[in-house]
């Protein structure tokens, strides 16, 4: 099993951040038009992250946490998350539908499908940045959305991950949105396989 | 007055401190082992995130359900515990993603579950109570002072099992 800290040199990391860099904003981008607001990349960061740590990067682990999750398949297969609060993910839909903020109570099944399709174009313009610039082939898939505990969502990282890797490779960023303070997550945890063979060339 | 310890992914925690509490919180795929034994006081609970290692490697790790089981009766049988007198009971083992073509890949908490079941059986503990399965993160407390376990889903109360 080789390990992700042998390959992890300064020159790949600063090769991916370039390559995550762009593609979380183009992400942005997708994101913004989608809600029509205005939305910045706060931060993005590129690190190796010890996997029974994952659940301290956010709040409380019993905090009500909705995540929008999809794999990404082909030659760059990995999972990507968008992980927000509960009562913003609720702010979100009423841009999405165009409603006034503190419209939607609840995330019935519509609500959930504006979320998903939120997270299609996200991750479609992440994807697609990164594919046009590194040559290769990925296609997202349809997007899943979870209302529960921070860190049961969060297992599902840690144990798709955690059976060949103590550790992994996270790209986050936070959008920053505003009308609304709160930060959203964005994670990007590519797969182990892509990551060695990346870094290997 | 009573405290709350967190046990965390791959964690395990015994205590004889009847003002202690453990709690693993938000268990979603990975399952929650607590134990205790009523004569000695003694309450453990483990935090166990995968079945098995893959290629036996890491297989000290309690982060596997199987390795952390017996870990976790070893650690308590060295307060004093009894492995034929503990109350054991499970939670967790949930399937966090029901997306269609995602679901069946990702059903770890299954995998979890059978294990679980199958080590403790290999042990002779006959399981008391369980709330496992399903798409729902939970939260396990195990109450040192008399070895009562509740579970807490979202939006919903702490309720004995």
């Amino acid at each position: 099993m080789t390990e992700l800290k042998s390959i992890f040199t300064e020159e790949f990391v600063e090769l991916l951040k370039k390559i995550s860099t762009e593609g979380i904003i183009n992400a942005a981008k997708g994101f913004a038009g989608m809600i029509g607001t205005e939305l910045n990349v706060k931060s993005s960061s590129v690190r190796l992250v010890k996997l029974l740590d994952i659940t301290k990067m956010l709040g409380g682990p019993e905090d009500e946490t909705v995540a929008i999750y999809l794999k990404s398949e082909g030659t760059i297969a990995g999972q990507m998350m968008l992980v927000l609060p509960f009562e913003k993910a609720m702010g979100l839909v009423d841009q999405i539908m165009g409603e006034p903020i503190g419209t939607t109570k609840a995330l019935g099944q519509m609500e959930k499908s504006a979320l998903q399709e939120l997270g299609n174009i996200t991750g479609t313009f992440f994807l697609n940045y990164v594919a046009d610039n590194t040559g290769s082939y990925v296609r997202p898939t349809p997007p899943a959305v979870m209302v529960d505990m921070c860190a049961a969502i969060l297992d599902i990282v840690i144990a798709t991950a955690g059976i060949e890797n103590e550790e992994v490779l996270m790209i986050d960023a936070e959008f920053l949105q505003g009308e609304l303070s709160t930060e959203i997550q964005f994670w990007v945890i590519p797969d182990p396989q892509t990551i060695k063979k990346y870094g290997a060339k | 007055m009573e405290t709350s310890i967190g046990v965390g992914l791959g964690e395990i925690a015994v205590s004889q401190n009847r003002d202690q509490i453990l709690v693993a919180f938000g268990l979603g795929s990975c399952v929650g082992i607590g134990a205790y034994d009523p004569v000695k006081g003694v309450a453990g609970l483990l935090h166990a995130v995968l079945p098995e290692p893959l290629n036996g490697s890491d297989v000290e790790s309690t982060k596997y359900v199987k390795n952390g089981i017996i870990k976790l009766f070893e650690q308590m049988e060295d307060l004093g515990a009894k492995k034929d007198r503990l109350i054991v009971r499970m939670a967790g083992g949930a399937n966090m993603l029901t997306s269609p073509g995602l679901s069946k890949t990702f059903d770890i908490g299954t995998r979890n579950i059978a294990v679980a079941e199958q080590v403790l059986g290999e042990q002779k503990i006959k399981l008391i109570s369980q709330s496992v399965g399903g798409n729902t993160g939970r939260t396990l407390r195990v109450y040192v002072s008399d070895g009562k376990m509740t579970i807490r889903m979202i939006g919903e109360k702490e309720t004995t099992f």
